[in-house]
């Protein structure tokens, strides 16, 4: 049987440190979780179960509900203390959900990234209306909702739809091996549920009034 | 109670994008059965979060799956979209290198009416049923998704064993509507035990507004939103109102989805 917690404590302790915006720390006691800008800062609020990292996930700095996790939002000012790397893979799973077993399955190649236009020919629904997205419509629409700066960290694994790519984002923002050694890669291999609402917007707010 | 420590569960929902309320019960679950030891591994996705459908089977190590939708109705959700993301064919499906067992929503399962009286005894306690007329409020209009045909269900169960003095669905956009719960109880006490998953806006703002309970005044709500349950009973249009939190927050949960598993093994090893 695989074992996902023992394949992140082998990354753990073979240099691993970074995920998304957290740093992981290996302590005395076990291990301890925190935003990378506070890896140095005292008077940090602690917490020490791993169950507290959904509302350390939920909340930006602001307070408002960060509902994609992968965000470059999460919030600063606390630590997570934690006994053992079950408790890591618990609390990263809250933190960064299916970031960490996406990542394994795209090493060992069992990841099949899904062109965006298939995403949204699958669509049912009130999300029917998507399939209507252009491929300009859709380079600009990823462009502003993926960008690494300001929208989401992941790096993409798809096209829009056979060789036509995104060309307004950097070459890195497709590249899963621009991830530093010591960094997991957050991978997007499907457009998730926030693109295709934000491609119902643009289809709804961009098509001529009837 | 059975062990399948060589098998996964996934307990599906459907999530917000809008606040953290919509999957706190589905969480809170997988926590509960998680701490039993009964899987070797339990996990939740959503379809408006992460992890999504789509993600959710890279994430699982053993590959005996149980899914079981955590929704209150039968509809839109657990036949086409869940199945859809998933991949689902008929009965268990071989999906990569995974078997995934597709189990009924929570919703379906006879203890309901267990339940929704359990809640309702709680939250008004001493109070005898045979003077009170107990509610339970489904979504309604969302026809994809049979919240109304759920509701009524429940409520003939319920009302078949004739505890109560009376049981009625109502819905909160089409009629019978909750808003007009005085007109449509006789008893002097009134038991209100919404029909869905989880709180959010319908259960801490719109019902309380639609039943005279609260005020419109969007965002208030959101300070405190549970104190609208901590103020029972209520005195209002010549009534004793209690109000109750959503059902699928009772920890009795836990059970019905032990129990969808076993249902699925029942129908499937016969
Ligand atoms: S589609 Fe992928 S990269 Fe874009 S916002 Fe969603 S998760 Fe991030």
């Amino acid at each position: 049987m695989r074992d996902t917690t023992q394949e992140l404590e082998r990354w753990l302790h073979a240099g691993g440190k970074f995920v998304g915006q957290i740093i992981v720390m290996h302590t005395e006691g076990g291990w301890e979780l925190r935003h990378a800008d506070d890896a140095r800062r005292g008077e940090l609020a602690a917490f020490s179960k791993w169950e507290d990292a959904r509302s350390l996930a939920n909340f930006d700095d602001t307070g408002a509900y960060r509902a994609l996790k992968t965000a470059p939002n999460l919030r600063h000012g606390w630590r997570l203390v934690l006994p053992d790397a079950q408790a890591v893979r618990l609390a990263l799973d809250y933190f960064y959900p299916a970031m960490i077993g996406v990542w394994l399955a795209h090493g060992r190649g069992e990841i099949m990234p899904v062109e965006f236009h298939d995403t949204l020919a699958r669509q049912t629904g009130m999300y029917r209306i998507t399939q209507k997205l252009t491929h300009e419509q859709a380079q600009r629409l990823i462009a502003k909702q993926c960008r690494t700066n300001g929208g989401c960290l992941k790096t993409i694994l798809w096209q829009i739809s056979g060789d036509v790519a995104v060309p307004l984002l950097p070459p890195e923002k497709f590249r899963a091996g621009a991830t530093p050694v010591d960094s997991m890669p957050l991978l997007c291999h499907e457009g998730c549920n926030f693109l295709v609402a934000a491609a119902r917007k643009m289809v709804k707010d961009e098509s001529p009034a009837p | 109670m059975f062990q399948k420590t060589d098998s996964a569960l996934v307990i599906a929902g459907h999530g917000s994008t809008l606040n953290p309320d919509s999957s706190t019960p589905t969480w809170k679950l997988a926590e509960e059965i998680r701490g039993r030891g009964i899987f070797g591994e339990v996990h939740c996705a959503f379809w408006k979060e992460e992890p999504s459908l789509r993600q959710i089977l890279h994430c699982v190590d053993r590959e005996d799956v149980y899914v079981v939708p955590n929704f209150i109705s039968e509809g839109y959700f657990t036949k086409s979209v869940i199945p859809r993301e998933l991949g689902l064919g008929e009965g268990p499906t071989r999906i990569g290198r995974h078997l995934v067992k597709y189990c009924d929503p929570v919703g379906n399962h006879p203890r309901m009416a267990e339940l929704l009286l359990k809640r309702a005894a709680e939250i008004a306690p001493g109070v005898p049923p045979e003077k009170t007329s107990l509610f339970i409020v489904g979504h309604g209009t969302d026809l994809n998704e049979n919240s109304a045909v759920a509701a009524k269900r429940e409520v003939d169960r319920i009302a078949a064993l004739g505890r109560y003095r009376e049981v009625l669905n109502a819905y909160m956009e089409e009629a019978p509507l909750i808003a007009e719960w005085d007109r449509l109880a006789t008893s002097p006490n009134v038991v209100v035990v919404p029909f869905f998953i989880a709180d959010g806006l319908h259960s801490y703002e719109d019902i309380p507004v639609l039943l005279g309970i609260a005020t419109e005044s969007p965002g208030a709500a959101s300070a405190d939103r549970s104190s609208v349950f901590a103020k029972n009973p209520y005195r209002l249009r010549g009534r004793t109102l209690y109000y109750a939190s959503s059902i699928g927050t009772e920890a009795g949960f836990a059970d019905v989805i032990l129990d969808q598993v076993a249902a699925f093994d029942a129908r499937h090893t016969a």
